[in-house]
């Protein structure tokens, strides 16, 4: 049976009014009760839900709508029809603001149609704002799935692989537009293989614009970097590296000038034009030059990638300056490393060793570094592979947090090259 | 662990307690606070980290965040920065920008 609540102030009520809504009510197959604004603070989750509310004029505009809120459940009101007791100005004011109204004397027929139309009134209006959201929703969802588009001609389409050598990646977004990205490209007229992962910190669209920017920064500066251009900042103090011992031979290679460039002239455009938005990139970038099989790279502030070598050793690529777009002056350091054949350089981000399983636990560097040396022998495809499942299965049915990127560098060993 | 980070402002420092895990979701509470203590014109921001596990480059990025909000002057102190923690702040560089310390008194 529907439940219909009366409410007056009791001392200012007109009895017969009241008893006459009561009758009709009663009439018309509701159970009825009765109350003043005071008893509604009283109600417990307990008490029914009225389905009708007859709320007296004379409590006031405000008050009849503070009624109304009372009963409010997910955002919806019951249907509110207010009538007069004695007062017909008072229940001019509640018609102007919006409620519906009976008058006595009350009839069957008349209160039931009134409540019909509000039903439908408020059910209307119902339908039109699920509509406008589920609109807006889907909206945004084409939005975001044009992002994801766009983003993904800012990865490279095709990987440029030089003779001797393997070039794969992974790729794997957390959501539909990503931080995470990896480039691989050639520079000097061919002389020299680019290659990038970075990490701009954050997720989602913002991370996203930063990404298209930064790897536009990087790759159009080594790009048009000519490789006559000699290394000339002074943000520049000394080569590390397995092989450093003081030589300055690779400063005068040929991916030096672009490889720094790149770098430096990305941390100064963000630092210059972005430091307020507090964004910033971790990334490995490194210069191969196929022929000799010697990899120049600056690591700014970036998970160190590993490098695995055919001999049985193992070589980490720690940061040789800060994140990029962090602090206005940062310095770089020129780091080196020699691939001979059949030695895998792995770079990341930290969605691989901060994946989490179910309970919470992070995948970790070492369960990393100790798969990539049981795979010394793979080449690049099948180390990504072997990562890729490794991670997945550990993080089970966890949800994914973080983008997940993955590059492997591999000098193809002997009697294995091609053509 | 459930994200905590409670603040205190006394004089002219701001004190941040944290606690359990500083990752893309709870960094938005943190940047919260220090807005909170950028309007006080705070000189000093000390974080408390003895109780925080575990940071991620969005953790990262609310103290770069804190850096820029706040006046060039102003000092942050980061206090009982657990190792695994730290290496994350070192990795990136951003340890350049900030003090680190075992205790508050050291």
């Amino acid at each position: 049976m529907p439940n219909a609540l009366v409410v007056f102030e009791a001392e200012s009520a007109v009895p017969n009014v009241v008893a006459e809504l009561d009758e009709v009510l009663r009439a018309d197959g509701f159970d009825v009760a009765f109350s003043t604004p005071d008893d509604l603070t009283m109600r417990t989750e307990a008490s029914p839900q009225p389905d009708l509310l007859m709320v007296s004029a004379s409590l006031g505009l405000q008050r009849v709508a503070l009624v109304g809120q009372h009963f409010m459940v997910d955002g919806r009101v019951p249907t509110i029809i207010s009538f007069p007791e004695d007062d017909l100005s008072a229940l001019e004011e509640c018609v102007e603001g919006g409620f519906d109204y009976v008058t006595p004397p009350f009839r069957r027929t008349l209160l039931r149609s009134r409540m019909n139309s509000c039903q439908e009134k408020s059910e209307l209006t119902t339908t039109v704002e699920e509509m406008a959201a589920l609109a807006s929703l889907r909206e945004y969802e084409r939005e975001l799935h044009i992002a994801h588009e766009i983003q993904s001609g800012f990865l490279p389409e095709n990987l440029p692989v030089p003779a001797g050598w393997e070039v794969g990646a992974r790729f794997r977004p957390a959501k539909q537009v990503a931080g995470d990205f990896y480039d691989v490209f050639t520079i000097v007229n061919g002389r020299r293989l680019a290659f990038v992962v970075a990490d701009v910190c954050d997720k989602g669209i913002g991370a996203a614009l930063f990404m298209a920017l930064i790897r536009t920064l990087l790759r159009h500066t080594a790009e048009h970097t000519g490789a006559s251009r000699l290394v000339e900042d002074e943000f520049l103090l000394s080569v590390d590296g397995e092989g450093a011992g003081g030589s300055a031979a690779p400063l005068l290679s040929l991916g030096a000038g672009p490889l720094v460039q790149a770098i430096l002239g990305t941390n100064r455009y963000m630092a210059r034009n972005h430091l307020k938005q507090g964004y910033f990139a971790t990334m490995f970038f490194g210069v191969l030059d196929p022929v000799s099989g010697v990899v120049l790279y600056i690591n700014g502030g970036h998970n160190p990638p590993v490098v695995v070598h055919a001999d049985g050793r193992r070589t980490l690529l720690p940061p040789t300056g800060p994140a990029v777009g962090i602090l206005p002056d940062s310095s770089y350091t020129l780091g080196y490393v020699q691939l001979d054949q059949g030695d895998t350089l792995f770079a990341y981000t930290d969605g691989v060793v901060e994946a989490r399983d179910i309970q919470g636990h992070l995948y970790g560097m070492p369960k990393l570094v100790d798969l990539l040396e049981s795979n010394r022998g793979s080449d690049a495809e099948t180390m990504l592979e072997e990562v890729d499942a490794s991670v997945r299965h550990f993080a089970g049915h966890a949800e994914q947090s973080d983008d997940i990127t993955t590059l492997a560098l591999r000098r193809t060993p002997a009697g294995f090259a091609g053509p | 662990m459930a994200f905590k980070a409670k603040m205190r402002i006394e004089g002219s420092t701001a004190t941040v307690r944290l606690e359990g895990e500083l990752d893309g979701r709870s960094a938005p509470e943190l940047n919260e606070l220090v807005v909170r203590a950028a309007d006080q014109r705070v000189e000093r921001l000390v974080l408390l980290l003895e109780d925080l596990s575990y940071m991620s480059s969005a953790g990262i990025r609310s103290l770069v965040f804190a850096h820029q909000k706040m006046p060039e002057e102003t000092e942050i102190l980061l206090v009982g920065t657990r190792p695994d923690v730290a290496e994350t702040i070192r990795l990136t560089g951003f340890d350049r920008s900030i003090v680190m310390r075992e205790t508050l008194e050291a």
